[in-house]
């Protein structure tokens, strides 16, 4: 990868069968349940789990803040692979989202469990500062400060 | 970039174990000698050790021996504005995983027969 200094990797060992984290991630009644933090809400207006297939998710904040984030499916293995890109929509039509990234999720065995791992791929920081001005991340900001409370030594 | 992106990444794998969170946070009070720091710990002590070397590779604590002393210090570090977009993006996503692996645990608890 060559632009690994915006990608990210998040690995979780998830102690349930392949077929659970796969039923998790891929009926749109569960997903909403965990794509976005309470008091957040995840509406998922069109889940077309197929290559080239809609994949668009509206949330909504209880101060009345929203994020339209229409993508597309770009890969679908069941059980196994799910990649999925902001900028593109259904049918691979060009998009220019406020966010761009692509992001593939792989599901493998691992003992009694499933080895879960999100590449979540960015290309480059210049849409940061749009992200920035929307204010939906005001939930997130309290583990991003502890962090820095942490290494600033301010923490508690 | 990478270098900085590299260096984020290890503050956050300093700071996802609790031992090493205990750490920082202790010295969040001032700086401590390690056999201090170690006490309160029901490790040997080259376990402590590794625990600390991995807090110092991340740069959020620096050490320096006096005589047989050993004193680590906690060291101020102020991510930058490219850090924090990052750290933020990266902070959706475990989340987002967390609440993910937590359903399907879940999923699996309420059903193990239909999920194989």
């Amino acid at each position: 990868m060559t632009a690994e200094s915006n990608d990210l990797v998040i690995s979780r060992l998830v102690r349930a069968p392949r077929a659970a984290v796969w039923r998790a991630w891929t009926d749109p009644v569960l997903l909403k349940e965990w794509w976005c933090p309470k008091p957040w809400a995840t509406e998922v207006r069109a889940f077309d789990l197929r290559p080239g297939g809609d994949f668009h998710t509206f949330m909504s904040g209880p101060d009345g803040g929203t994020s339209d984030n229409p993508g597309c499916f770009l890969e679908v293995v069941p059980q196994s692979r799910i990649a999925f890109t902001s900028l593109l929509t259904g049918g691979w039509r060009p998009a220019t989202p406020w966010m761009a990234f692509s992001a593939v999720v792989t599901m493998a065995d691992e003992g009694e469990g499933t080895r879960y791992v999100a590449t979540v791929m960015h290309p480059d920081l210049a849409t940061r500062d749009r992200h920035e001005e929307l204010g939906f991340f005001d939930g997130w900001n309290t583990c991003i400060d502890q962090l820095e409370s942490f290494a600033a030594g301010l923490g508690r | 970039m990478a270098n900085q992106q590299a260096a984020l990444d290890d503050v956050f794998y300093a700071l996802a174990d609790p031992t090493r969170r205990s750490i920082v946070n202790t010295l969040g009070q001032g700086p401590a000698s390690v056999s201090a720091l170690a006490a309160p710990f029901p490790m040997a002590l080259p376990s402590f050790m590794k625990h600390l070397s991995v807090l110092e590779r991340s740069g959020l604590v620096r050490s320096s021996k006096q005589g047989r002393v050993r004193t680590c210090e906690l060291q101020p570090r102020v991510l930058t504005q490219a850090e924090r977009w990052m750290a933020r993006q990266r902070a959706v996503w475990e989340a987002r995983t967390d609440r993910m692996a937590a359903l399907a645990e879940r999923l699996h608890q309420e059903d193990p027969r239909h999920d194989r």
